[in-house]
């Protein structure tokens, strides 16, 4: 799941960006409140972790225009504004969840699978399909209830897959997904994952459309 | 409870007193007026009558009986008109050796005496009433004429008059009074739309109140706006400092939590590493907030210099300038000290040292940490004043105002810090009778000011 986050301090920034990323989330940060606002467009993400005090424009108004703009991914505002007025403030220009600096990591990793999970209409976090299921709070996935030893990418493009039943993912799509800006990513990547993942999880787990992409195969 | 007094009821009391009074002289006046008229007239009417039966002819008599005339409304029935009874008046007429000649109404009690001439006034025959008498001679001496007429003819005349200017008086001052405290009502009304208002108002409302009240109120409704104006500035500004406070009391503790997580989560030795070097950085971070706190709390509550010396700036110069040294080599820069006049003639004043050191090494700290790289930073020492400025970014202009604000920084800091370094530096200089004023250069990068205030 791709992360956006906005956040000007340098060691929180850092922090969750190496946090999250461990977490099982793909992220790009930005510290300056314009290139955070132009951003949001330019890549598939699923979520978005503001901070209000930005430079260049104050996170408010960065959520104000994203939501005029039609903007509905989930954000998750971060601050250190805390007072009753400043939260209604910010939940009425349109965040989905506010936290409260200083927070823990995990909290900002769970609630950030709630929101997603949320805006897919999931209620439960595990992802099943057939005899494959995935736990993405353990980051953990099973085949008939035996746990498998999957890579963090292979994780991410099975979560990918199974939080998009019945889509067809294009390759472009998948390796925006999986990569954030700034990361290398080899041109035929994403067929090595796929490859790796019908060896572990079994040649019609993952359907290719010609010309299209990926879905998911038929549940066995 | 007391009642308080109110305008209304304190113009009543006034009205109820004042216009009595008033009454009361103004009738005093009008009496003694009338009563001078009645006279003057009466007077004159005696005096005509006088002098007429003077002029009449009435003959030598002899033993004839005294003539007396019935009453007039014998003689003419209905023609007695007018107040005036028979009884009320009288006149005589004698001869020189005092036989009554003629008389009528009650002229024959009057006495003779040739020698009364003019006006008398004399108690009539039960003493309990007043006569006025109009004695008149012939002028060869045969003949008295006495004419006169009860005083309390004249008394009834201004008794009217009186009685005449009482009703008006006592039927108006009713009405006056309630027309006055109509008026009264009616011009307080903005008064209490003005309470109302007041009242009605949540704690967050600061819009100013209307102005449209009458010109004795608008004074004080302009100055209750403009309270209500400082009130609203002041609220601002302590949600400001709030709003700064949280956001830096709380963003180094949430990069030291977000660290500590980072490093535990971290599989590799490389990434733990760096999440410890930043965890550092983030203490190192939260130390120096920590001192700054604590040098400014030591600040706030001096109300002046206690141990205030004759300052030798050489050595303050040279120690702020030697706290920076090693983080100014760091960044490539150059750290000049220009004297533009003499140390001894440097802004002459006492004060304490180790504080001013603290308000030149916050300044130039300021300019090492905000300015990049191989930066120029130039510390000027005059008679008038001290002058820290580099060729650094500078202060944004919308920023400029508020940095010396208690924990506000401008956002978007690369580098750590508190937001109470100018705080610092300006409680130094007040207590120093200095005043703080930073600008940015037109060549570019900042220069900040301390003069004498």
């Amino acid at each position: 799941m791709r992360i956006l986050v906005v956040e000007d301090d340098p060691l929180i920034g850092d922090g969750l960006k190496m946090g999250l990323g461990q977490l099982g989330f793909v992220v790009d940060w930005f510290r300056q409140g314009r290139e955070g606002l132009a951003a949001l467009a330019a890549a598939p993400f699923d979520a978005v972790v503001l901070d209000l005090g930005l430079p260049g424009m104050d996170g408010m108004d960065i959520l104000a225009a994203w939501r005029q703009a039609g903007q509905d991914v989930p954000v998750l505002v971060l601050t250190a504004r805390d007072t009753l007025d400043e939260r209604l403030q910010g939940l009425d220009a349109g965040a989905d969840d506010y936290l409260v600096k200083p927070f823990a990591l995990s909290e900002v990793a769970a609630r950030l699978r709630a929101l997603i999970r949320r805006r897919h209409g999931q209620s439960v976090s595990r992802l099943v399909h057939g005899a494959v299921s995935f736990d993405p709070v353990a980051r953990t996935a099973w085949l008939d209830d035996k746990a498998l030893e999957l890579t963090a990418r292979e994780l991410a493009l099975l979560e990918l897959l199974l939080s998009s039943k019945g889509r067809v993912l294009s390759r472009e799509l998948i390796e925006e997904k999986l990569y954030g800006w700034g990361q290398e990513l080899e041109s035929n990547a994403v067929e090595v994952y796929v490859h790796h993942l019908r060896k572990k999880l079994g040649a019609g787990f993952i359907r290719t459309q010609r010309g299209v992409g990926y879905a998911l195969g038929e549940p066995q | 409870m007391r009642q308080r007094p109110t305008l209304q009821r304190r113009l009543a009391v006034l009205l109820l007193i004042t216009v009595p009074l008033i009454w009361l002289v103004s009738t005093a006046v009008a009496a003694y007026e009338a009563h001078h008229e009645v006279d003057e007239l009466y007077d004159t009417q005696l005096t005509l009558f006088a002098r007429q039966l003077l002029s009449v002819n009435m003959g030598e008599r002899g033993d004839d009986p005294l003539p007396v005339l019935p009453k007039t409304k014998k003689l003419i029935r209905g023609g007695d008109r007018g107040e005036m009874e028979d009884d009320d008046i009288g006149v005589a007429v004698w001869n020189e050796a005092g036989d009554l000649l003629l008389s009528d109404g009650k002229g024959r009690h009057f006495s003779f005496d040739a020698a009364r001439r003019g006006f008398y006034t004399v108690s009539g025959q039960d003493d309990t009433d007043e006569w006025r008498l109009f004695y008149l001679p012939a002028p060869d001496g045969s003949r008295l004429v006495a004419v006169g007429q009860r005083q309390k003819l004249r008394h009834e005349v201004v008794l009217k008059v009186i009685q005449g200017q009482l009703l008006p008086w006592l039927l108006g001052l009713p009405v006056l009074l309630l027309l006055i405290l109509w008026a009264v009502r009616q011009g307080l009304r903005p008064l209490q739309l003005l309470a109302d208002n007041l009242a009605g108002r949540s704690p967050q409302e600061r819009s100013p109140l209307p102005e449209n009240v009458p010109g004795e109120v608008l004074p004080m409704v302009r100055a209750l706006n403009a309270l209500l104006a400082r009130i609203a500035e002041a609220m601002e500004h302590e949600r400001r400092f709030t709003a700064d406070a949280a956001h830096e009391l709380r963003t180094p503790l949430a990069a030291l939590q977000v660290q500590a997580e980072v490093m535990a989560l971290m599989p590799d030795e490389a990434g733990r590493q760096h999440a410890l070097a930043l965890l550092q950085q983030g203490i190192g971070r939260a130390t120096r907030l920590v001192e700054q706190l604590l040098a400014l709390s030591r600040l706030d509550p001096l109300q002046g210099l206690p141990a205030a010396q004759p300052v030798d700036w050489a050595v303050v110069c040279r120690d702020a300038m030697a706290d920076v040294a090693a983080a100014a080599a760091d960044k490539n820069m150059q750290l000049q000290l220009n004297w533009q006049d003499s140390p001894a003639q440097v802004l002459p004043l006492t004060g304490d040292a180790t504080l001013l050191t603290l308000m030149l090494r916050n300044l130039l700290d300021n300019a090492v940490r905000y300015c990049p790289a191989a930066a120029c930073i130039e510390l000027q020492a005059a008679a008038t004043g001290i002058v820290v400025r580099d060729n650094g970014p500078g202060i944004a202009p919308e920023w400029l105002a508020r940095v010396h604000e208690r924990f506000f920084r401008p956002p978007g800091q690369d580098m750590p810090g508190s937001g109470l370094g100018l705080s610092i530096v300006e409680r130094i200089a007040s207590l120093h009778g200095l005043r703080l004023q930073l600008a940015n250069r037109p060549e570019g990068g900042l220069q900040v000011s301390l003069h004498v205030a």
